[in-house]
């Protein structure tokens, strides 16, 4: 019975760590559908600053630590201090400017609602039809 | 290749045609003003004969920098430097307008600057005096710019260009950098007696570019300037050439850049070789610097590092003419500069960095005229804020 009870609880814990944790959102109108973490990271690093239709691309990053900010980047392969490096790089030399940080999820996919051309990243479960999901990060991509 | 020029033709077309259409697709954004500064305290230790031990705080670099979108593409930015606690009052340090243009950013293959810059060469360059990036408070030695006074940088570097294409082609994971530019050759007049200071004397422009990939935390670059310097005009009163024989000597510069990251190890290494073609077999320049940094990320806010970069000038000089100079019948010697260090850098927040940095500095020279034998401790304290 115990051996049963475990069982349960492992596959359990499994489908848990195997469930969606964050989308990749952006404007309702940007001209992709989906997006590889190998893009995301040249948005991201500002190393591509314009969508097919040359409509500039507007990052957005989560100012507050967490699970969801964790994962994110982790998908992206680049720690948070190491991009702040990036981003610093960029700024320091008239390249481009380091992303909006908002200070909370909802705030965030309600800047990507009304932006066009912006990207951002939230929980899952808070995704509303008022934007595009690109992509889709499990805790275990991530 | 073929594409690239393909690529950059019709760049160029484009920003032809799309000049008139400029205002009415303006996406001008409102003036940024920022920077950042460095202040440190040094004391230096003499390990050796004629070596002295000073203590000095230095406000050692402050940049103000101003940024402004211009209109859909284009772009400003100038950048302004005080050196060495600079007052002009008091006749110290330096103040310098380091870069001033406008950017025309047409794809990632193609974007071109026009106007003051720092070029593209090897890494390091373009980042050396954004100190809020490193970790040192004393740069490899051709990039610490506070040494303007001591040590004839621009030999090693191109330090400004006035036209630059650059960008990258992406394949997969893979990018491909290039940059190419256009500057002024070396010969810049600085005789307020002859008027107009600052503008290249000669008709020879400096060449250069760069040309690298990165992959993932991997980055590898391949870099070259050639130009014309008339830096030896001097030394024909040894040689009996005719008159300006020794002006306008070709100068070829090339350079290395690595760089990889493995976890929390980095490794960071750069070379730069400078060759002259003098035109006489008698007298011979050579210089070559090299630098690498080993770098361990001890946690997000810390950054420990062990550095190690030296130069060397080779110079064969053997004088026509014995007796004029007896001594220099015959100077071969190499000089040779060699800092290992270790130090580390603390993000203390977003725009506070503490850094901390001790070297052992080695100035030798074999030559048996001129034995240079220069051993100093240099202990550097530094605080780097970003406004």
């Amino acid at each position: 019975m115990i051996k049963k009870i475990l069982f349960i609880f492992f596959i359990l814990m499994g489908w848990q760590a195997a469930q969606a944790q964050v989308a990749v959102i952006a404007h309702k109108a940007v001209p992709v559908d989906q997006i590889s973490s190998a893009e995301l990271l040249d948005f991201y690093t500002g190393d591509i600053k314009l969508w097919g239709n040359d409509e500039a691309v507007i990052v957005f990053d989560l100012k507050p630590k967490g699970e969801v900010k964790e994962v994110f980047y982790k998908y992206l392969g680049k720690s948070p201090s190491r991009m702040k490096s990036v981003w610093m790089k960029k700024l320091l030399s008239g390249e481009g400017d380091p992303p909006e940080s908002m200070k909370t999820e909802k705030e965030l996919l309600e800047k990507v609602m009304e932006t066009p051309g912006s990207i951002g990243f939230v929980a899952e479960d808070k995704v509303t039809d008022d934007v595009k999901v690109l992509a889709v990060i499990t805790r275990e991509e991530g | 290749m073929r594409n690239l020029i393909k690529i950059i033709y019709i760049h160029l077309l484009a920003i032809c045609c799309s000049t008139s259409g400029l205002l009415g697709q303006a996406k001008e954004t409102p003036l940024r003003i920022f920077g950042y500064f460095q202040v440190n305290f040094t004391q230096e230790t003499g390990t050796s004969a004629g070596s002295e031990s000073t203590n000095s705080f230095n406000m050692q670099q402050l940049n103000l920098l101003f940024q402004k979108n211009l209109a859909k593409n284009w772009s400003a930015f100038v950048n302004m430097e005080a050196l060495n606690n600079f007052s002009s009052s008091k006749e110290w340090g330096a103040f310098n307008l380091e870069e001033a243009w406008v950017k025309y950013r047409g794809s990632k293959q193609f974007n071109l600057k026009l106007g003051l810059m720092i070029p593209e060469f090897n890494h390091l360059n373009t980042i050396k005096n954004r100190m809020p990036l490193l970790p040192y408070i004393i740069r490899p030695v051709v990039y610490e710019n506070s040494f303007e006074d001591i040590i004839d940088l621009d030999s090693y570097l191109p330090r400004r260009a006035f036209a630059q294409a650059y960008g990258f082609i992406p394949s997969g994971r893979w990018k491909f950098d290039y940059a190419v530019y256009l500057g002024n050759s070396p010969n810049i007049n600085d005789r307020s007696a002859l008027g107009q200071t600052g503008v290249d004397t000669t008709d020879v422009f400096m060449t250069g570019g760069r040309l690298g990939f990165r992959y993932k935390e991997w980055r590898m670059g391949w870099s070259a300037t050639y130009d014309r310097t008339n830096e030896f005009g001097e030394v024909n009163l040894f040689f009996q050439r005719p008159p300006r024989f020794f002006n306008e000597r070709p100068r070829l510069r090339t350079g290395t850049d690595f760089f990889l990251r493995w976890k929390r190890l980095s490794w960071e290494s750069e070379t730069i070789a400078v060759n002259y073609d003098e035109g006489d077999e008698r007298f011979d320049v050579d210089r070559l610097f090299y630098y690498a940094t080993l770098g361990f990320q001890a946690s997000d806010a810390l950054f420990m590092y062990y550095t190690y970069w030296g130069t060397e000038d080779e110079f064969v000089f053997v004088d026509a003419q014995p007796g004029i100079i007896p001594v220099f019948d015959l100077y071969q010697g190499t000089l040779k500069i060699f800092v290992p260090s270790l130090g580390f850098s603390y993000g203390l927040n977003d725009r506070i960095t503490l850094k901390g940095q001790f070297s052992w500095v080695d100035i030798s020279s074999d030559d048996e005229f001129f034995k240079v034998d220069f051993r100093q401790n240099v202990l550097s304290l530094a605080i780097s804020a970003f406004f």
